[in-house]
């Protein structure tokens, strides 16, 4: 469904990431893991269309979406959720949510699915998003993602800022949205917590893929024990 | 005493409608559009024009807000192309020194072209008494567009989907742009309606007194003032300050002198922003 081909990206002409291929098919979970500063939220910003390609292509569903601006790629599909969230703090959590779906109302159904998954967030509809916990603040970002009924969902380390049980708990959320037939495509530092949703991924290092696989092939090589899994 | 305070209220409200055209352009893309005042001289010398001609009233007054909106749109579509390419500080630098150019050429044309240029629209009819104090018919009528003005803007922006559209590009770009919306055209739109805020103001304003020629560059700054308290970016804000200003103006006009009041409308403006630094409803 997503396809990146042979993409390059990166700030004033300075390449960040480049030579990146990589694919998505419909209802996959993939991971792209790496260490901080090997530049997956560069590739995640070329992919979404906040940051132009220097070389290569962004494909989605056969329709090449790489000279196209941010806002026409989320109508495309590909909803992104960036690390700092980029969430409507004065607005109420429900208009944030109305807002996912725009220029349109998000359907009923689609609603009652993302309170489905965020209890919290419906106990919360009428609560300035700015005030809420960094956690709900994520249930909320993913959440707007989600109500525009996205092709693709595009995650930039979902558990940046959160203590480590509400990263679990995200993960597990995010093993729901899988199973309910949302494609994922998850940046994260935290390897185990992404290997064990995805079923594929690739271990991106110095702005190169190094490696790819399914997670217990990852988990078999020595480099990823190593460096991203801490044993020796 | 509370016949100033009305007056006063009056203005307010045209001031209130002024500062809601500055603070949505400046809300959407850091630019403060210095230009504005003379945006609405351009509305009223058209309406004049027309009215001169001998076109009806109501009219010449559709036409001018139509010329405001075309201006606005016209400084959106080319002087702010290049200021909205850039970002932060060099951006709001650019759009003070492209607008404030604007402002001397269009205030420079207007005053060649149309040196005694002045709108008065004299509404006809006996005062009418409210609360006990004689309002003529033109404050009554100035008043009664503006808070009509108002509530379709409170409306537009609280329970519209393109107004929320607006509010999120204004809180902020990239999640509007994440949940596919184009910030470009908000901002042509956004831009379009402070210049029609600009028409309405000059049909409003010449209600109660002329609006001549030479009144750009004062409104330009009531504008900024009136932003600047109301808390830039926040249309109830601006609203609110536009009433307030607009109540201690004609207080001083009255008790202390014309001369002094815009020394006085700073300094009530300085001390908000001393006690509430982002203004009266700023975030």
């Amino acid at each position: 469904m997503l396809e990146v081909v042979g993409l390059a990206a990166g700030y004033l002409g300075e390449k960040v990431v480049e030579d990146i291929d990589l694919e998505v098919e419909t209802g996959e979970a993939v991971a792209i893991v790496g260490s901080n500063g090997a530049g997956k939220t560069t590739l995640f910003r070329a992919i979404a269309g906040l940051l132009p390609a220097l070389e290569g292509r962004v494909v989605l569903d056969g329709r090449d979406l790489t000279r196209r601006p941010a806002y026409r790629r989320a109508r495309a599909g590909i909803a992104y959720v960036p690390a700092e969230r980029h969430l409507f703090p004065a607005m109420t959590v429900k208009t944030n949510l109305l807002l996912g779906a725009y220029p349109r109302r998000p359907d009923r159904e689609t609603l009652e699915l993302v309170y489905e998954l965020f209890p919290r967030l419906k106990e919360r509809l009428r609560q300035q998003a700015g005030t809420l916990s960094g956690g709900e603040q994520q249930m909320l970002a993913v959440a707007r993602a989600l109500v525009a009924r996205p092709r693709l969902l595009l995650l930039d380390e979902p558990t940046t800022g959160l203590a480590p049980i509400v990263a679990q708990a995200a993960f597990e959320a995010l093993q729901d949205l899988k199973r309910k037939g949302v494609t994922l495509l998850i940046a994260e530092q935290q390897v185990p917590l992404a290997l064990s949703v995805a079923d594929r991924g690739y271990v991106l290092e110095n702005g190169r893929i190094r490696l790819q696989g399914t997670p217990a092939e990852l988990e078999r090589n020595p480099e990823v024990r190593r460096a991203y899994l801490g044993v020796a | 005493m509370k016949a100033v305070v009305f007056d006063g209220v009056v203005l307010g409200l045209a001031f209130g409608l002024l500062g809601v055209g500055m603070t949505l352009v400046y809300g959407l893309g850091g630019v403060l559009n210095l230009a504005y005042g003379q945006i609405v001289v351009v509305g009223a010398i058209a309406i004049s024009l027309l009215m001169d001609d001998g076109a009806p009233t109501a009219l010449a007054a559709v036409v001018g807000v139509l010329a405001a909106t075309a201006l606005a749109v016209l400084l959106d579509l080319t002087l702010m192309r290049p200021v909205y390419r850039q970002e932060g500080e060099e951006r709001t630098l650019l759009g003070l020194l492209l607008t404030l150019g604007a402002a001397f050429v269009v205030a420079g044309l207007l005053n060649w072209r149309y040196p005694t240029g002045a709108l008065y629209i004299n509404v006809a009819g006996d005062p009418v008494s409210i609360l006990g104090v004689p309002m003529s018919r033109g404050s009554i009528w100035a008043s009664a567009i503006a808070l009509a003005v108002a509530a379709l803007l409170l409306l537009f922006f609280g329970a519209t989907t393109f107004g929320r559209g607006v509010r999120s590009v204004i809180q902020d770009e990239i999640g509007a742009q994440l949940v596919g919306i184009n910030p470009s055209s908000v901002r042509t739109v956004i831009f379009a309606m402070s210049g029609a805020l600009a028409g309405i103001v000059a049909i409003t304003h010449s209600m109660s007194g002329p609006l001549t020629v030479t009144a750009g560059f004062e409104l330009t700054v009531f504008a900024l003032i009136v932003t600047v308290v109301g808390g830039l970016g926040s249309v109830a804000g601006a609203f609110l300050a536009g009433v307030l200003l607009g109540v201690v103006n004609a207080l001083s006009v009255h008790y202390i002198g014309q001369y002094i009041t815009s020394v006085i409308l700073l300094g009530a403006a300085a001390l908000t922003l001393l006690v509430r630094p982002r203004g009266l409803l700023g975030r």
